[in-house]
């Protein structure tokens, strides 16, 4: 097998949960496939940090994690791109649709998916990164710390914190 | 509610947005793009290195170590070869812009935005068109500094339909003599205004590649030049 092939059957089986970290952390479709693709990019030219019997889920994953949050604050400080005119701050807004669910597709969707994605989008990005983690990936919690960079204790005190603002905000909506 | 609740809420009902086809397709290419883009003698240097130092890597994790190190060298590469000519350089810019980026530092489809960008970013100031090529339908996305031959280049980005087309320019007297050219399955086409060297990169096909010079070129005449930097407009 190639180097090409091995990358391959290394990464492409992580592309979903790489997707949905991506999509839930930058809560923006076109922002999370640019994400990804560039993680994917980036392990590539790092695949030699992935020691040999070492899990490649958390690799990537810390990989797409890192990718995500750079996007965060390249977008809080718009830092490399200079936007001066309507027709660009148009286009952008055309290619990124609002976070906010669309009331008209919630009324096809059911209400529990609605109520639980708007407490999830609600969290701060650290704490919906380690709920993401834990709840969606299924994640034990070295590999949440190894993938987040935080010790196992941030990573145990920050899904409390976490679950204690779901929980309210989900009694809050009248769930379960 | 306890936590367990909560888990089998989160669990139940949470939105998983698993990877499109369109993502896992482009990311397939990329990978075939990459690997197409080794270097087989490079490649065969890093590997002995690492044998020499990681005699423990030197099996497959060398191997694999020795493309991540060579992807990252050919990156610069194509900047320091000696031997890279002008139209295999300007197609390695061009493909570094697409696939990493940045396409534009400056987003802006009006060339009084995107000219006076340029200001002391570069020693030149390049020609900026919008209208007269909107007319034609190539749209002006942005511009960007980007190094050609070790140099920092005025580099506009226009948009085709979905095609993106890529426009170098620095200042040259005398320019070379218009040619149109294939590398690699993209096409580029040069020519010279007496003033600046310009060279379009591009996926388009040749013929539109080449309506787009003859575009820029008539819409230049005109008085596109005319556009100075001076004006002042406040960057943020």
């Amino acid at each position: 097998m190639t180097d090409a092939r091995r990358f391959e059957a290394t990464v492409l089986p992580l592309l979903d949960a790489a997707h949905n970290l991506a999509r839930w952390l930058l809560r923006d479709a076109a922002a999370a496939e640019d994400a990804v693709q560039e993680a994917a990019l980036r392990a590539f030219r790092h695949f030699d940090s992935l020691r040999a019997h070492e899990s490649a889920k958390p690799w990537f994953l810390g990989i797409v994690r890192n990718t995500c949050f750079t996007a965060l604050a390249r977008e809080r400080g718009r830092a490399d791109v200079t936007l001066l005119d309507e027709d660009a701050w148009d286009r952008l807004e055309a290619q990124s649709p609002s976070p906010v669910p669309d009331p008209l597709a919630a009324l096809g969707t059911r209400r529990e998916q609605v109520l639980v994605d708007a407490a999830l989008r609600a969290l701060s990005p650290p704490m919906r990164e380690v709920i993401v983690l834990r709840e969606l990936e299924g994640l034990d919690y070295r590999d949440i710390a190894r993938i987040a960079g935080i010790p196992i204790g941030t990573v145990m005190s920050r899904l409390s914190r976490a679950r204690a603002q779901l929980k309210r905000q989900l009694s809050l909506a009248g769930l379960p | 509610m306890e936590d367990d609740d909560l888990c089998a809420l989160l669990r139940q009902h949470a939105s998983r947005h698993a990877a499109g086809d369109g993502l896992r397709a482009r990311v397939r290419t990329q990978f075939t793009l990459q690997a197409a883009a080794q270097a087989p003698r490079a490649r065969l240097r890093w590997r002995e290195r690492l044998a020499r130092i990681r005699p423990a890597l030197a099996g497959v994790g060398g191997l694999a170590l020795g493309v991540a190190l060579t992807l990252s060298a050919l990156l610069i590469v194509p900047r320091l070869h000696p031997d890279g000519t002008l139209p295999d350089q300007l197609v390695a810019a061009h493909v570094r812009a697409l696939q990493v980026g940045p396409l534009y530092e400056v987003a802006s489809s009006d060339r009084h935005t995107v000219k006076p960008w340029f200001q002391g970013r570069l020693d030149y100031a390049p020609t900026v068109l919008d209208a007269p090529l909107r007319e034609q339908g190539y749209l002006l996305l942005g511009g960007r500094v980007q190094a050609v031959h070790g140099r920092p280049t005025a580099t506009l980005a226009y948009q085709l339909r979905l095609h993106k087309i890529d426009l170098y320019q620095w200042p040259a007297t005398p320019g070379a003599a218009p040619e149109t050219l294939q590398r690699r399955g993209f096409n580029l086409a040069g020519w010279s205004d007496g003033a600046m060297q310009y060279w379009a990169v591009s996926d388009v096909d040749a013929t539109e590649l080449a309506h787009f010079a003859s575009a820029w070129r008539a819409a230049s005449a005109l008085g596109g030049r005319q556009a100075s930097p001076g004006h002042a407009e406040i960057q943020p």
